[in-house]
């Protein structure tokens, strides 16, 4: 299992548990990574829009994988796909978000959280 | 299981001495429920409010709206493993304060919306703008963290609805209406004739201020069930999100479900109701194929003709709502879906984030992304800083003369997908 996030809370809590793919990089940006291991044979394990904080209300994301390598999962592709179409749509309106300490740390809190319940269920 | 609802129509909310109902108003003993919530030593202070219809007051970052309502003959106590002991509801008598509600107010983290005008433009778009509302506004101790601090004022806003339904309990209702559901054998052959339809409850569970609980039970660590639609009016199903308030249940929506309300008005007309299915929506996708697959299973195994399916959020749920409508379709059973859309401020975008030729019979509930303009308000109840945090989220949108420009999803109920409200389209 892989976790691919630009969420610098999720990198602390999970490093040594499981693989990171840290990005510095903006909430479509990730979507785009985890795209492109899709491509390249990784499986989605958790929904790429969870939770209900939009793609322009937060700037975090993070999304479990499977590392398969094997034939294209097309039914992650098209989820994937789906979500990147969604978040642009979305994000064609304004950020709903300021980007002060307590602000971001809980966009990164509930980031976390989501990440947390898929795999401390 | 057979229930009988005494509806209490409460026209009025004002503070009093005592708390007790009298010629359909409701008198609140503000020093004994403030009294009450303190009992939990986490909450440093709290507030009690009364906000009714037309009043210019805003009520925001609203956490939950719940419905006062008694257990007056029959097992167990409203909110049952939350509040209440465990014990199964749904039979026997219950009082309910019909025109009032208990409102949560209280700032968690710094993005939620949740916000409930009492009048204007804002009030159209939310229900609980025509009730009389209590509301409580409450402080934690610093040192508390989000899960805990959601779960401290989850809990006082239902002590804060049983305190208030107490004073139902020897009321003689205005009305009485009686729900009742056979066990399934018997309640296929009560109608014979009639095509036998059943709800699939899709439940909010996903984690902090996203999650749904059953019975007291997690709602994301379920298997897909049965559940008797009266034990829904009795408090079975309670709410714990609130984030993109348009589209979230509400705990006064899960008592007053409004499909469970309509397909009761129909059962032995038009259709056999048969009951309910509740599925959660969770984060991992194995989980969403494990729950979908149960969900249809059990809507196989009721031998239904057709299921009602109504989603809770958007994004995420997405995908649930559309594998619970294409595996019930593919058991031969037609699905009518609810939900609502994120297609941009001018409506033209793609609507959800999944789709599926089978999902050819859908309600929405209105797009979310729609912009509204506020205007200012004399009184805001809640987080009068948070208030301004809202309207300063994005360019433009705090005007000098205090109104303010929101999305649709700001305001709690707007959209709602159990279809509890007003908007709608029309294909033709």
């Amino acid at each position: 299992m892989k976790i691919l996030t630009n969420n610098p809370w999720v990198k602390e809590k999970y490093k040594n548990k499981y693989e990171i793919h840290f990005a510095d990089v903006g909430y479509l940006e990730l979507l785009e990574l985890v795209r492109d291991g899709i491509h390249q044979g990784d499986r989605l394990l958790s929904h790429p829009l969870s939770g209900s904080v939009k793609p322009n209300e937060t700037p975090f994301k993070s999304v479990l994988v499977e590392e398969d390598r094997g034939e294209i999962d097309m039914d992650s592709l098209l989820i994937i796909e789906d979500a990147l179409v969604m978040a642009r749509n979305l994000m064609k309106n304004p950020k709903l978000f300021l980007e002060d300490d307590q602000r971001m740390n809980d966009c990164r809190m509930i980031d976390l959280s989501l990440i947390d319940s898929a795999l401390e269920k | 299981m057979q229930l009988e609802l005494g509806n209490i129509f409460i026209k009025d909310v004002q503070f009093a001495d005592t708390t007790h109902v009298k010629d359909g108003v409701l008198f609140v003993n503000k020093e004994e429920l403030k009294a009450l919530i303190l009992e939990d030593e986490h909450i440093t202070d709290v507030q009690i409010d009364l906000a009714r219809p037309g009043e210019s007051v805003r009520i925001t970052p609203v956490k939950d709206v719940i419905e006062p309502r008694v257990k007056v003959e029959g097992a167990g106590g409203i909110f049952p493993g939350v509040i209440n002991k465990v014990n199964q509801v749904g039979s026997g008598r219950t009082h309910v304060l019909k025109g009032a509600a208990v409102v949560t107010a209280g700032r968690i983290v710094g993005f939620q919306e949740g916000i409930i005008d009492m009048t204007g433009p804002g009030a159209e778009y939310t229900p609980f703008s025509k009730l009389n509302n209590v509301v409580v506004t409450m402080d934690v101790k610093p040192e508390i963290l989000q899960h805990a601090h959601e779960e401290i004022l989850r809990l006082a806003g239902f002590k804060a609805a049983l305190y208030l339904g107490e004073a139902a309990k020897e009321v003689e209702p205005d009305e009485v209406k009686v729900y009742e559901t056979l066990p399934l054998l018997q309640q296929v052959a009560q109608y014979p004739d009639l095509p036998k339809v059943a709800y699939v409850q899709m439940l909010q569970s996903q984690g902090l201020l996203h999650d749904t609980y059953v019975y007291g039970v997690d709602a994301k660590k379920t298997l897909s069930t049965f559940i008797y639609p009266t034990e829904i009016m009795d408090g079975a199903i309670v709410s714990g999100n609130c984030v993109s308030a348009c589209d979230k249940n509400t705990t006064y929506h899960h008592l007053n479900n409004p499909v469970v309300a309509d397909l009761y008005e129909k059962h032995g007309k038009e259709l056999n109701f048969v009951g309910v299915i509740i599925t959660n929506e969770n984060v991992y996708l194995a989980d969403k194929i494990r729950s979908s697959d149960w969900a249809s299973k059990l809507a196989e195994y009721l031998g239904v003709d057709g299921v009602v399916i109504s989603q809770e959020g958007f994004g995420n749920p997405d995908t649930d709502l559309i594998m619970n409508c294409v595996k019930i379709e593919d058991k031969g059973i037609k699905t009518v879906i609810i939900t609502d859309e994120y297609a941009g401020r001018d409506g033209a975008s793609q609507s959800l984030a999944d789709a599926d030729a089978k999902a050819n019979a859908v309600v929405t509930g209105g797009n979310a992304n729609e912009v509204i303009e506020l205007p200012p308000m004399d009184k805001i109840i809640g987080d009068v800083s948070y208030a301004d945090v809202i309207a300063g989220g994005f360019d433009g949108s705090l005007r000098k003369d205090g109104s303010i420009l929101v999305e649709l999803q700001a305001i709690t109920g707007a959209t709602n997908e159990l279809g509890f409200n007003s908007m709608s389209a029309k294909g033709y």
